[in-house]
């Protein structure tokens, strides 16, 4: 059986975030990265997946981006991952989800994967779209936002988060795609005899070029930051001197002591 | 009549022969029980300690002699001692008398024991004799009837008291037998040279001639039983000790203290990491359990124990020295347990006051370098949290790396990538560069060293956390590639001279580092400044107020880099009138921080940070003076939490300075 789980590197969510150059997407400068959280649910699942089914399942896992990504391929390699593909894209900002899950297609149609896991969303552009994308090209059977997984010869059940902490469960058969919401699992810290072993899998790197062909549909015009509309102020010292400053802010910013 | 004494009296000179044979067969027995545990100690790995041969053998006969290390707690050490020389001047008499009597009277046709010397030679193992006696009944009672909380007894102890107290009165019964028959009548004046055998001969004075022979001949064959069975015990009770402990003293690590082995990442050929059975620790691990004499020392000062957590570092050797006598195969976490293991602070506290030289901290490190890097285990859920931050950015907070330096905004300090002359690097550390409390702290020593004339260098969002917590965790991997990051760094700036405001830091920087290719000099800022202090570069306004203070030792200061004057004495010259804790210097009690901890929830018992903002009430000084990072953030907490809010008040040592340094 083949596995296949894509994951994206993502900017701490902690960052400063500033616009680019061209104001479409924010500057990686002084950015740390780390897996999208959600692709770690993903990735945690897949290696359960693989353990359970044994040396009759082979996991992937595959990444779009620039070298920087190879971080977290190896990582999703000493979670457990067989194999990694890295398709090289220096500017795989640029690329609306449509583009993204179109060169996962490329690459997954040859491939012929049984079962993919991708995170819900990712946490920089938050879309939720790739994974969808990716089963509705695909033709396969797909189930979003999973906090329970299982698998039985050849059914997925899987266990969704709908709105308003209603849960539902749906059954899936092979081939299949999933993607995978808070609250699936604990993602294992890599063990160090298995960050070792990672470090002499395989990652192949394939070039953007020859896998994507598609437009974007969705072209981001602006990244910006929201306007100011306000803020809280957190005021310290001496009681004394907080009531005195609060009437100050009160004075001088409503209407309620003239 | 000159004064001597007729040696084998009543028992006569064919003895000699059966009483050398069958103590030759005891000395057989006590080494055979000591070489059959050999396998046991085998079962380790190997460990060389047997270096620096010299040093080890002036170690051992100075803890030896002296049993400092015992005196260092009065109960149960006195007597212990007093005990111990007193026995010992009773050993060494008697191989006196052996040497006189079946050497150098047969051989040299010469007798040392007469006159003077034979006077004084009496007077002393008299007294011995009588000091042992003494001690022995003090320790009986110790243990059977005022038994201090925690002390266990088990059967050896009763065996052991039957032989010593044995052993002691029949000495004094064959003296008194002898005596009544001999010198009593014939050399009254030199009886009074042996006070205690002349009070036994007088139980032996109303009977004739005939029954004090006999008795004497019973007595003495009794006490000669009785020695050849405390030889015969001491390989299987905890008569051990007196070899284990005393090779202990031997096999001490003589690495700089807090050292812990640097894994090699490198080698692909090792396939475990840690201690998941007795067999991945090492021998010395396991003698270590030997050598132990559950005097429980430890488990009393062990912050966890004290505080309701299920570690206590006696139970800790014992149960690997059991564990390889018994189940040599099984998994050592399920038998200490992980919440044990996990609870440790490092504070040093049991490795530091252990008579028997006994190495706890390395123990635990490799129980939980088997958790983390072979299970991927935590403490908790906010440990690996605060772990997957360390890996992003740096710190535990998992605030943006970027922004590390700037709580140095505006103030007098050099980042070290403009490439500008400093004096020193500032290690700033995580706490103080990201912790809203601890940047007061990075303020003020700034500010102290630009009073000073001192150039200050920060290596700013460069730097990352110096790795001590994850190590201590267990987590080898993620602190030398945070390790090597920073030397690197360290290194490419040519820095001449670290300064670290945090404890732990200066400990990894200093002592760790060096492991790992770093060789720069590396100082805790409360030595720097008083250095500074004294070589009159800073000035302190101290007569314009004095004021009380209690001072903490941090563990990892104090007991593990010996700074205990120099902080005090910074500290007095602010104007501090240091009132001591009852625990302080090399007895001091841990905040709880140490050894990962600071990333970790307290769970379960009491806190300790409470319970050591308790100690510093009862000093009822109202300033509590730290100087790490860990400790001022755990005091901070323990204040509130343990409701001595307007009571105390924490403080680091380098603000107290600030504030009183002369422009």
């Amino acid at each position: 059986m083949k596995l296949l789980v894509c994951i994206k590197q993502v900017p701490d969510m902690e960052s400063r975030f500033k616009p680019n150059g061209s104001g479409t997407w924010f500057d990686e400068a002084d950015l740390a990265w780390r897996m999208n959280e959600y692709d770690e649910y993903a990735v945690e699942e897949a290696v359960r997946l693989r353990e359970q089914l044994g040396e009759s399942a082979e996991l992937t896992v595959l990444s779009i981006g620039p070298d920087r990504v190879v971080e977290a391929i190896k990582k999703a390699l000493a979670m457990g991952a067989d194999r990694a593909v890295h398709i090289q894209d220096p500017a795989v900002a640029d690329k609306d989800p449509w583009q993204i899950a179109s060169i996962i297609v490329a690459h997954a149609r040859e491939q012929q994967y049984d079962l993919i896991f991708t995170g819900m969303q990712s946490q920089d552009r938050g879309s939720a779209q790739v994974g969808v994308l990716v089963a509705e090209q695909l033709g396969l059977s797909c189930a979003t936002t999973l906090v329970g997984f299982s698998y039985e010869n050849g059914i997925v059940t899987a266990k969704r988060e709908l709105e308003g902490g209603i849960k539902g469960v749906a059954r899936l058969r092979l081939p299949a795609l999933v993607t995978c919401q808070l609250g699936l699992n604990v993602p294992r810290y890599p063990t160090l005899p298995n960050i070792m072993k990672a470090k002499k899998k395989e990652i192949a790197a394939l070039p953007v070029d020859g896998l994507l062909a598609e437009p974007a549909v969705a072209v981001t015009t602006s990244f910006h930051p929201p306007a100011k509309k306000g803020g809280g102020v957190v005021l310290e010292g001496e009681v004394g001197v907080l009531v005195d400053k609060v009437i100050g802010i009160l004075k001088e910013k409503t209407a309620i002591l003239r | 009549m000159e004064a001597t004494r007729e040696i084998y009296w009543n028992i006569g000179h064919g003895v000699v022969l059966p009483m050398y044979l069958l103590t030759l067969a005891a000395v057989g027995v006590l080494v055979w029980g000591f070489w059959k545990r050999l396998p046991l100690y085998r079962l380790g790995k190997p460990l060389d300690r047997c270096d620096r041969y010299e040093e080890r053998v002036n170690r051992m006969i100075g803890d030896l002699l002296g049993q400092e290390k015992v005196a260092r707690v009065r109960d149960g050490g006195l007597p212990h001692n007093l005990f111990f020389w007193g026995f010992l001047t009773l050993f060494v008499g008697t191989l006196i008398i052996m040497v006189q009597a079946d050497f150098l009277t047969p051989v040299a046709g010469v007798n040392l024991l007469k006159g003077e010397f034979y006077k004084a030679f009496s007077l002393v193992l008299d007294l011995a004799g009588l000091v042992a006696l003494v001690m022995l009944g003090a320790l009986f009672v110790r243990r059977y009837f005022v038994r201090p909380e925690g002390l266990e007894t088990v059967n050896d102890d009763i065996v052991i008291h039957t032989l010593l107290f044995g052993i002691l009165l029949t000495g004094f019964l064959i003296e008194g037998a002898r005596m009544a028959a001999t010198e009593l009548v014939q050399q009254p004046d030199l009886a009074s040279f042996s006070p205690v055998g002349k009070v036994f001969a007088q139980l032996f004075v109303p009977f004739d001639t005939s029954s004090i022979s006999a008795s004497h001949k019973v007595f003495w064959w009794v006490h000669f039983a009785l020695v050849l069975g405390f030889f015969c015990a001491i390989p299987y009770t905890k008569l051990r000790h007196i070899v284990t402990t005393s090779a202990n003293g031997f096999l001490v690590p003589l690495e700089p203290k807090g050292t812990i082995p640097t894994i090699n990442m490198e080698d692909e050929t090792v396939e475990q990491f840690g201690a998941a059975k007795v067999s991945d620790l090492t021998w010395k691990d396991i003698f270590d359990a030997d050598a132990c004499t559950t005097c429980k020392r430890c488990q009393d000062r062990c912050p966890a124990h004290v505080t309701g957590k299920p570690l206590s570092p006696m139970k800790l050797i014992k149960q690997i020295g059991e564990t390889a006598e018994t189940t040599p195969d099984a998994a050592l976490p399920e038998v200490i347990g992980a919440d044990a293991i996990w609870a440790c602070t490092t504070c040093r506290a049991c490795q530091d006051i252990c008579p028997a030289n006994n190495e706890h901290v390395g123990k635990i490190i490799e129980l939980r370098r088997n958790l983390t890097l072979m299970e991927g285990a935590f403490p908790g859920d906010e440990v690996r949290g605060a772990v997957g931050n360390l890996e992003v950015n740096g710190n535990p907070f998992g605030l943006a790396y970027a922004s590390r330096g700037e709580w140095a905004e505006g103030l007098p300090v050099t980042l070290m990538e403009s490439g500008a002359e400093v004096d020193i690097l500032y290690f700033v550390g995580c706490y103080a560069s990201f912790d809203k409390r601890n940047r007061e702290v990075a303020t003020s020593f700034v500010t102290i060293c630009a009073a000073a004339g001192i150039r200050v260098g920060i290596l700013g969002k460069e730097e990352k956390c110096c790795g001590e917590p994850v190590r201590k965790l267990g987590n080898e991997y993620l602190y030398q590639m945070l390790a090597q990051e920073n030397i690197e760094l360290i290194k490419g700036y040519g820095v001449k001279k670290i300064i670290t405001t945090c404890p732990h830091c200066f400990n990894t920087l200093g002592r760790d580092y060096r492991d790992l290719g770093l060789d720069v000099p590396v100082e805790h800022y409360s030595t720097f400044l008083h250095g500074l202090i004294k070589e009159e570069k800073l000035r302190l306004t101290a007569e314009a107020a004095p004021f009380d203070v209690t001072y903490h030792d941090s563990c990892y200061l104090g007991r593990y880099m010996d700074v205990i004057e120099e902080p005090r004495s910074v500290l007095t010259k602010a104007g501090g009138r240091i009132r001591e804790m009852a625990k302080s210097g090399y007895d001091s009690f841990c905040c709880s921080a140490g050894g990962g901890r600071i990333l970790a929830e307290e769970k379960i018992g009491t806190k300790i940070s409470e319970a050591r903002v308790s100690m510093a009430l009862e000093t009822e000084a109202p300033l509590l003076v730290s100087n790490c990072p860990f400790c001022l953030t755990m005091f901070e907490d323990g204040i509130k939490t343990g409701g001595a809010e307007g009571k105390l008040v924490v403080r680091d040592l380098a603000e107290i300075v600030a504030e009183r340094v002369k422009a």
